[in-house]
């Protein structure tokens, strides 16, 4: 192998233009579900951010210390100004849904994502944390280029033809796509040195923690034989979506069979909106050129106007 | 349908075209996309390195040299993480924690965080931070949270003519026993008082 072989493969990787529809979708996607979370946390924004919370600004700063984005540490601490914040954090979300003024609706939406993370560590979850660092990369990606508002102006003001969506540089695509790779790797990494996933007995555990059942599971699934192939079954498909994703001949069934895993999951334990985090991103790892069939396929009859937005096929992804 | 750029300059009076770039204009712009690139890949190479140290849970030297050169960054940014969910070994212990608010007037009251398991789907969607929160709280690692835990709670139930003397957190639990042979039965109940806070007039404010 040689440098320039190297350099060729990480620009073709990071650098060749692609269909920005993926990472457009991914933008919807990730925006529903950074709304989905402000509106279950809507009836406690005081309970756990206001200035009388559950922990205050100051036992955070303590127990967390260091400089770090947090609006909360510069804002007065008072009801109005955090309902406040609150309140521009949907607005922004919103606007980051539809693809308005989308970059700097990414920014807003990163800066206050992370300033409620920041201000109480205590109560996220991985879902939460994934949503932090895909929003970090989002906001490099051109995620206004394509099925948003940003580009219908766009195209009304003359600046873009309709039937084409111009491809762009996919490198912040592809940050989420190693991130969240890494995040099955390094699941496995930390599985792997656990006693009861080696023995097969963590499943047992999981499914017996009375905080996370949600609905029944059938009592066959809960038999010691089942529960051990399951947990060892989980190490491989989190290992395999770390590792195996990158190889394009397994990607579509790796995808597959993680879109059941975390269907699975989401049925049987109660960790709400983890698992659709975490799927949210699979749309990332979909060529365009599938996205786009499967549009056609489904929006047949309206496929003039489905061109609006999206466009005859692109250099897959 | 998109107008046709003209390949070359016009000089009949028609419509004015850019003129094609000049070999320096060709060469600073190819420069620009160079330097573009390299600066993008820079941070790119930066950040997957400096991800993938944060979160592979190794701890070679080098890597924890990684760590400790990014953390500030990291921290700063919100790019740091962990995904050890049910790792190394899910908890072996069924667990909740209830508060015992004592009143001047000498009775007192069972104060409990809100139980998934005892609320309906819904409350579950909405009350799901309790859970996280609580998983953390009854941890002796999180004893920085005691206090203002006690407070809040204080705060909570201090609506009767007598106001709030004293606060218990109380920590129960069950072990999770696996058994080959027989189906799973759960274990008795253990109590433990982890913390007494004393309240202030101040703090019920």
């Amino acid at each position: 192998m040689r440098l320039s072989s190297i350099v060729r493969a990480w620009d073709s990787f990071f650098f060749e233009p692609t269909s920005p529809v993926p990472i457009a979708l991914f933008r919807i996607a990730y925006g529903g579900l950074v709304i989905a979370t402000l509106l279950l946390l809507w009836p406690d924004w005081l309970t756990w951010y206001g200035p009388h919370a559950w922990v205050s600004l100051s036992t955070m700063h303590q127990v967390e210390p260091g400089t770090r984005l947090n609006i909360f540490a510069v804002i007065p601490q008072n009801d109005n100004w955090v309902e406040g914040l609150f309140w521009v954090f949907v607005g922004s979300a919103v606007s980051l849904t539809i693809g308005l003024l989308t970059r700097l609706n990414n920014l807003i939406v990163f800066l206050c994502l992370t300033s409620i993370q920041q201000r109480n560590l205590f109560i996220t979850h991985g879902g939460d944390t994934f949503l932090r660092l895909a929003g970090f990369f989002l906001i490099f990606a051109p995620a206004g280029a394509a099925v948003s508002v940003d580009r219908l102006i766009r195209i009304r003001r003359g600046k873009e033809d309709a039937a084409v969506v111009r491809p762009r540089s996919p490198w912040a695509q592809r940050m989420i796509q190693i991130q969240l790779a890494l995040l099955y790797f390094a699941a496995f990494c930390s599985k792997a040195e656990g006693a009861p996933w080696v023995q097969g007995t963590a499943l047992f555990y999981v499914y017996h923690l009375d905080e996370l059942r949600r609905f029944p599971v059938p009592s066959w699934f809960l038999q010691p034989t089942v529960l051990k192939l399951g947990t060892w079954a989980a190490l491989a498909l989190e290992f395999s979506l770390g590792v195996l994703i990158w190889i394009k001949d397994f990607r579509y069934y790796l995808l597959a069979l993680g879109v059941l895993f975390h269907l699975f999951l989401e049925y049987s334990l109660n960790i709400p909106l983890f698992e659709w985090d975490v799927l949210a991103a699979y749309i990332l790892f979909v060529d365009a050129a599938d996205i786009e069939r499967a549009w056609n396929w489904i929006h047949h009859p309206r496929i003039a106007g489905g061109k609006l937005l999206l466009t005859k096929p692109f250099p897959s992804t | 349908m998109r107008p046709r750029r003209r390949k070359t300059p016009s000089t009949s009076g028609g419509p004015s075209v850019q003129p094609a770039q000049s070999f320096p204009q060709r060469n600073r712009a190819a420069w620009l996309t160079t330097a573009r690139r390299a600066a993008i890949s820079g941070f790119l190479i930066f950040h997957i390195l400096g991800v993938t140290c944060w979160c592979i849970p190794v701890t070679s030297p080098l890597v924890l040299a990684g760590r400790s050169f990014i953390r500030p960054y990291f921290l700063w940014a919100g790019l740091f993480q962990s995904w050890d969910t049910f790792s190394p070994s899910p908890k072996a212990i069924n667990s909740y924690v209830e508060a015992i608010v004592l009143y001047q007037d000498g009775h007192t009251k069972i104060w409990a965080f809100p139980r998934m398991e005892r609320l309906s789907l819904t409350q579950r969607y909405f009350k799901e931070r309790y859970r996280k929160f609580v998983e953390n709280l009854k941890e002796d690692t999180n004893s920085a949270l005691w206090p203002d835990a006690a407070r809040f709670i204080a705060r909570l139930n201090n609506n009767g003519p007598s106001p709030v003397i004293k606060v218990f957190l109380v920590r129960y639990w069950s072990n999770i026993v696996p058994r080959a042979d027989d189906p799973y039965t759960p274990g008795p109940w253990d109590a433990h008082v982890f913390y007494a806070y004393v309240v202030e007039p101040q703090d019920l404010k």
